[in-house]
């Protein structure tokens, strides 16, 4: 009795409803804290990146992966891609278990905001670099520069984003008289399948792969799947959306899931500094910051809110079966991975990118800190101003 | 992007489809379709978003709408049924 009661709960609480942002926000930083201090933070694009050479290699083509530090790799030997693995399979357990897994499919515009953003976060990824999560997320916790001054770009470019989407379902909103509206039935509602049970089973596919890893002497593979794993359930459950997080601080004047964000960025930041300032891997995600992260912060910015998710965004729908997602993501693939021959170099060389700038290494690890929960704190108060100007 | 599905279920009682429109459209259109319903009126709307029923009723409340029910209808597929008008807060 005790039993069916205590899994009755579980599955309500944990599956039936989603989480409180808060327990996202909480979850995101120590989980981050918790893998960079395993291996390395949060940050996707560039895996995909390398994949995107992948495709071109198997089209006869030979580029160099645009990322120095992703050289192509056959994915499975590839420790950053684990990461991004384990998030597709820990949304797709959740959703499963959750029942919210469904295929959605997208008309022939829907495919082309899917291939426009791609295209769009597929340039932005190398010119920021990287994405919304490792450019913004990560890279602020490391006390890179960069984290800041990508704030500058991502902003308008997602609330420019965020007001052709609302131009869209204006249009759409046009055609409708209730007046005049055929007559109808009601939707049924349909039986439900046995998604939690392939949510079982995917989890104990999860489980076998890591097994495998560290049965062959990976065991930082298994790690980092298992990592990956568990923030695909996070942001499953909890919904923390970067992308809504930029969009909706403009469009809707509401700041709510990016003052989460910035708490989870503040716990994070603590978290990596006390790591960074005992000399553990002090300039990991400290990336080169200029002109340049501004601009590619805004036409990530763009991407991201039309093909309906960042770099994590669209790894997460696409594990809940957003056919817009599948899109954006060999978009952005093909694209970032063209960067080398079109640009001549390799992300962070030449010309177009400025030096990675450590706020800790420059100013001392307690007043780098103390810089980054200043920017925290401005950034709030921004947030607070904007929604006071709600009409 | 695809041609909404809205029809007619009795008097003031009104069905919009939004599967197949990903987030954030449903909570974009909420105020649009608000403004057009007379007091009163319901419009169930349906959605297969997971977010959008965090989102839908937050927004349809701050217009003065009511909830009266936000139920699974399937796997990945949401109603959400909004009376206009009933609540407090009304700007309408």
């Amino acid at each position: 009795m005790f039993m069916k009661k205590a899994i009755s709960f579980f599955c309500a609480s944990i599956w039936k409803k989603s989480w409180p942002l808060w327990i996202g926000a909480v979850g995101l930083a120590l989980t981050n804290i918790f893998m960079f201090a395993y291996a390395r933070a949060i940050g996707v694009f560039p895996q995909m990146a390398m994949w995107g050479s992948w495709l071109y290699y198997l089209m006869g083509l030979s580029v160099d992966a645009p990322f120095t530090q992703y050289p192509r790799t056959p994915l499975y030997l590839d420790m950053h891609s684990m990461i991004n693995f384990g998030l597709i399979l820990g949304v797709a357990i959740a959703a499963l278990l959750s029942r919210e897994f469904k295929v959605r499919t997208e008309d022939w515009r829907g495919c082309g905001m899917a291939v426009a953003g791609g295209i769009l976060m597929g340039f932005g990824t190398v010119i920021m670099p990287p994405c919304n999560v490792g450019g913004f997320y990560s890279a602020t916790m490391a006390l890179s520069l960069s984290g800041p001054v990508a704030v500058l770009g991502l902003i308008p470019g997602a609330y420019l984003g965020g007001l052709l989407l609302k131009r869209q379902v204006a249009e759409a909103a046009e055609d409708i008289d209730f007046d005049a509206l055929p007559e109808g039935k009601p939707a049924v509602k349909k039986p439900l399948s046995h998604q939690p049970v392939i949510g079982l089973l995917i989890s104990v596919l999860l489980a076998t792969i890591a097994l495998l890893y560290t049965y062959y002497g990976k065991s930082k593979f298994a790690g980092l799947l298992l990592f990956g794993a568990l923030f695909g359930i996070i942001f499953q459950r909890s919904r923390l959306c970067f992308c809504s997080a930029f969009r909706e601080i403009l469009v809707s004047r509401n700041g709510t899931v990016m003052k989460w964000i910035l708490l989870s960025i503040a716990i994070g930041t603590c978290g990596f500094s006390i790591l960074k300032s005992h000399g553990y891997q002090p300039m990991h995600f400290v990336l080169p910051v200029g002109l340049h992260t501004v601009v590619g912060g805004f036409i990530f910015g763009i991407g991201m809110v039309i093909a309906g998710g960042c770099g994590v965004g669209i790894l997460w729908r696409s594990a809940e079966g957003y056919v817009r997602a599948w899109i954006a993501l060999i978009a952005g693939m093909l694209v970032s991975a063209a960067w080398v021959p079109l640009y001549g170099g390799h992300v962070g060389e030449g010309k177009l990118y400025g030096k990675p700038f450590s706020l800790g290494e420059r100013f001392g690890w307690i007043n780098g800190t103390l810089i980054v929960l200043l920017f925290l704190v401005a950034f709030y108060v921004f947030i607070v101003w904007v929604e006071a100007k709600k009409k | 992007m695809r041609k909404l599905d809205a029809r007619k279920i009795t008097d003031k009682h009104y069905q919009v489809d939004m599967r197949g429109w990903m987030c954030p459209y449903p909570k974009y259109i909420i105020e649009s379709l608000v403004s057009k319903l007379t007091s009163g009126s319901r419009m169930d709307m349906l959605v297969d978003c997971p977010a959008a029923t965090d989102d839908v009723p937050k927004v349809a409340q701050a217009l003065g709408c009511s909830i009266a029910g936000s139920d699974q209808i399937g796997n990945g597929e949401w109603k959400i049924a909004i009376i206009k008008g009933t609540s407090k807060n009304s700007f309408f």
